[in-house]
């Protein structure tokens, strides 16, 4: 089964189904291939950026060390107005392409050629805006603070940017809650009503649509699920699903299997390599992992392997899915960062061990979560590998029986150690939900208005509380007296 | 040509059990060329070294978000910790089971480390020198501690650090109490003796005498006699950058490097402006570090032959050109070239203060700026141009030659560059 759009409106993908362990909403194996990018075997994941840049990993890291071909970015990371600027174009559309930068977005972000772009409007996950949707626009959140995006604007964005895979607006909460069915009705209206206005105004055909999936149920979104189906899909102006909630599936399986062969894309958030597993089961594609950013962050390094290592009389009980690598025990360690089960060929662990990450994250050297963004999006990545060929070679028994044993050997959550570390740095206020990150903004105040910082105030690293903030303070005195100026 | 192979034949060498020197070309010895300025090789335990040399400061064994691979592709192959933070994190018991900083870090280039004595005496205000040591509260809990000679070295062959600085006493250069003054030099010296017993791996690592005396000149000259008694195998030049007038800096470096002898390395510590460095190799030192280079990227700043630019300013939000034109840095060389980003000002701009990448990529292309600057000052002074490269430098940075800063325009007469000559 392969759906092939090269001579329908998005010339630029190529989606091959390799092999589907039933017809449907089920576990499949396959290829997503844009021109001029490395093709993603799927399932797979693509990597989420904050303001264009994969969290800690400058470009050069990104194409040697992190293994991702796809980047997630969010318009609503370039288009602030600075307050004496409120005028200004922003930037990103004035860049300028070259050969190695084809794309404007790649081209403003460093982005190397080969990686797949996809562009929505909010971050992942989105910081809910107090004053919600209208009816022609949605709520972003920049770093100047909330602005709205008409679906004009974002239409020429769109244009201008060419991302590999564009998103239409769609009419969300961003909250965890359940819309009342009232709001449901709305969402689904509105978000019909902007895809009809997408697919009229979008005319770069290298751009292809990923039309939004609503988390909500589909008896509420059917007449718009219909219409992509019918008005959309045979023009192949529709070139793949957005899906915010995997358990719509089952129902498209049921009611609109027309679009079963699109790739399929998850904004689901999935809290842990488990609810991948099972997401997986219901036929997604290809999932962005809002919580990888959040666990280097945190400190800690992902241990898992799909298929989960055969038993072990040193290992017993269930295996952490991460290890916390700010905990003493790991002072002295010379070991690579995830257990020698997991073989983990990354750049941190080949060429550094577990002693210098805990030595980084304890002295808060911005070095330690570079390192563990490497490694975890290693382990991530060799996950799906495994997934992808125990489907390949074993089937739907296979991938059943796997998933049962790694919810056995792991455990259901990350451990504790996330919650405990200090993570109030700044760059990441619109990341980590509302709330916080009005809490978290101010830090950035005092150094962005050090304007001619040449070596006075506060380094980016603060944030800690506690003796160690004392310790950092006072080093830092004594750096700027030895400068001397 | 042929004068280059011979001066390649007559290389002069000086060995120690842990480094080897080899001066490869001398200024002075051209009659084009009168500066001090020297190119030299120093071979460490881990690997040779060219001089003269930028070293980038990794305080806490990490440069700031780069990476020990990408400081290598930097073409780093010497660069500082700092012991008072070693000290204190991961410690020296952590230091010892891993087997050094090297180890630690991931690091198999040459590492130099300081004292740990400037720290303490700049930072604790109630830091109390003694001749037993430093005595100061621990910024943990407040409890008494004390840093002797004995104790920096301790620490340092913890660290195993190819090159180690001994523990010295140091007040401020304009400090004005010559008594003080000469008690801190005359115990630097003693603190030096016990250094040098202390040392438990003289085969494997390094120690560096530092020269004090403030801005005192014949004080300088009598310290320089009393450390070189002692024969260590390089010599740094301390207590400088403290608020010292550049005249007087300058005046310092060139009355210690008349009396050093030509085979052994030169260090002056704690200097990092390009101006600075540039003048300091006329004057004939050859080592040079310090944390502003990399603490400015942090600030959003890039350091360019043109100049200091800060890349939060609004005029770069729109600039797609390399953060420096010409610079070879992975950040800036050209994207058709091997390893190159394509960063433009514009996403340094986006960035800068908000994601810790666009700190990454200043700091990247500050440490390249530094070092590049240093091999370049090499090369000319190898193929006979050091004083027309000197006249470039500042042509570059100063469009109008009456603002040439008056102190290098004299530290350079005083050698022989005339800057304002046309
Ligand atoms: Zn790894
Ligand atoms: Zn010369
Ligand atoms: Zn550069």
């Amino acid at each position: 089964m392969t759906v092939d759009n090269q001579d329908s409106g998005s010339p630029a993908m190529r989606f091959e189904i390799l092999k589907a362990l039933k017809d449907g909403a089920a576990a499949r194996v396959g290829r997503l291939a844009f021109a001029g990018r490395l093709p993603i075997d799927t399932p797979n994941f693509i990597a989420i950026t904050s303001r264009g840049a994969v969290p800690h990993i400058t470009p050069d890291n990104a194409e040697k060390h992190l293994k991702t071909t796809g980047a997630y970015m969010a318009l609503e990371d370039f288009i602030e107005r600075p307050q004496q600027y409120l005028k200004r174009t922003p930037p990103i559309y004035q860049a300028s392409t070259t050969p190695k930068h084809p794309t404007r977005l790649h081209s403003f972000t460093a982005t190397p050629p080969s990686v797949t772009t996809i562009l929505s409007a909010r971050r992942l996950p989105a910081v809910p805006a107090p004053m919600g949707n209208t009816t022609n626009a949605v709520s972003v959140f920049t770093s100047t603070g909330f602005q709205s995006l008409t679906t004009t604007e974002y239409h020429s964005a769109v244009e201008a940017l060419r991302p590999d895979i564009a998103i239409p607006l769609a009419d969300l909460t961003h909250t965890t809650t359940t819309p009342n069915s009232k709001r449901a009705l709305r969402m689904a209206e509105r978000t019909d009503e902007w895809t009809v206005e997408w697919f009229s105004a979008l005319s770069n055909s290298n751009v292809s649509t990923f039309a939004p999936v609503l988390p909500i149920p589909y008896s509420i979104q059917w007449e718009y699920i219909s219409r992509l189906a019918e008005d959309y899909l045979p023009t192949g102006q529709l070139a793949g699903l957005a899906l915010y909630d995997a358990d719509v599936l089952p129902d498209l399986e049921s009611h609109s299997p027309s679009l079963l062969p699109l790739p399929r894309l998850a904004f689901t958030n999935p809290p842990t390599p488990h609810h991948i597993l099972r997401q997986i089961s219901l036929g997604i594609d290809l999932f962005t992992l809002p919580f990888l950013n959040q666990i280097s962050d945190a400190g800690l390094a992902l241990s898992f392997t799909f298929p989960a290592p055969p038993d072990s009389k040193d290992m017993p009980g269930p295996q952490p899915l991460a290890i916390d690598l700010s905990h003493p025990t790991h002072a002295t360690s010379l070991l690579p960062l995830s257990p020698t089960t997991t073989n983990c060929a990354c750049y941190a662990c080949t060429s550094h061990h577990r002693a210098y990450i805990h030595h980084l994250l304890h002295a808060r050297e911005m070095l330690g979560w570079t390192l563990l963004q490497i490694h975890n999006h290693a382990v991530i990545s060799s996950f799906f590998a495994g997934v992808r060929a125990t489907i390949a070679e074993g089937g739907a028994d296979a991938l059943e029986q796997a998933t049962k044993r790694f919810a056995t050997v792991y455990e259901a959550d990350f451990p504790e150690g996330m919650a405990e570390r200090p993570r109030a740095r700044g760059y990441q206020f619109k990341s980590v939900g509302g709330g916080e990150g009005k809490r978290n903004k101010p830090a950035w105040g005092k150094l962005g208005g050090n304007e001619d910082g040449n070596g006075e105030g506060k380094t980016e690293e603060r944030g800690g509380e506690e003796e160690d903030g004392i310790v950092k303070a006072v080093e830092e005195m004594a750096v700027e007296e030895k400068e001397g100026r | 040509m042929w004068a280059t192979a011979r001066r390649m034949a007559s290389h002069r060498t000086f060995t120690s059990p842990a480094l080897k020197f080899e001066l490869v070309a001398q200024c002075s010895v051209r009659m084009t060329c009168t500066t001090r300025a020297r190119a030299s090789i120093l071979t460490l335990p881990h690997g040779i070294v060219n001089l003269p040399i930028f070293m980038p400061v990794a305080t806490q064994a990490s440069l700031k978000g780069l990476t020990p691979e990408q400081l290598e592709a930097t073409n780093c192959r010497l660069c500082l910790n700092n012991t008072y933070h070693l000290g204190l994190k991961p410690g020296q018991e952590v230091l010892d089971a891993i087997g050094g900083a090297h180890k630690l870090q991931g690091w198999n280039h040459n590492i130099l480390t300081d004292s740990g004595g400037f720290q303490m005496v700049s930072l604790l205000k109630l830091a109390n020198v003694t001749e037993e040591g430093v005595r100061f509260l621990s910024p943990h809990d407040g409890s008494p501690m004390l840093l002797t000679p004995e104790h920096s070295i301790s620490l340092q062959n913890s660290i195993g650090s190819d090159i180690m600085m001994q523990l010295d006493d140091v007040i401020v250069t304009t400090c004005p109490d010559k008594v003080r003054m000469r008690e801190a030099m005359e115990r630097s010296v003693r603190w030096l003796d016990r250094c040098i017993a202390a040392h438990k791996k003289p085969e494997s690592q390094n120690l560096f005498c530092i020269i004090q005396g403030g801005l005192d000149l014949d004080m300088r000259r009598e310290c320089v006699r009393q450390m070189l008694a002692r024969d260590t195998p390089g010599i740094a030049i301390g207590g400088l950058s403290g608020g010292e007038a550049k005249d007087d800096f300058c005046k310092v470096v060139a009355a210690c490097t008349e009396l050093l002898p030509d085979l052994k390395p030169r260090y002056v510590m704690g200097i990092g402006y390009p101006e600075d460095l540039v003048v300091s190799v006329a004057l004939g030192a050859d080592m040079f570090d310090c944390v502003w280079p990399t603490r400015t990227a942090r600030f959003g700043n890039a350091i360019t032959k043109h100049g200091v630019l800060n890349m939060k300013r609004e005029i770069y939000a729109t600039d797609f050109g390399p953060i420096e034109d010409g610079c070879g840095c992975p950040c800036c060389r050209p994207v058709d070239q091997e390893g190159a980003m394509g960063v433009t000002r514009a996403f340094v701009h986006h960035n800068a203060a908000k994601e810790t990448v666009a700190a990454h990529l200043l700091t990247l292309h500050n440490v390249w700026y530094q070092l590049d600057l240093m091999r370049r000052a090499r090369e000319a002074i190898i193929q006979d141009r050091f004083p027309a490269f000197v006249k470039e430098f500042f042509a570059n940075l100063y469009p109008d030659s009456s603002k040439y800063p008056s102190w290098a325009v004299d530290a350079l007469r005083g050698v022989g560059i005339d800057l304002l000559e046309t």
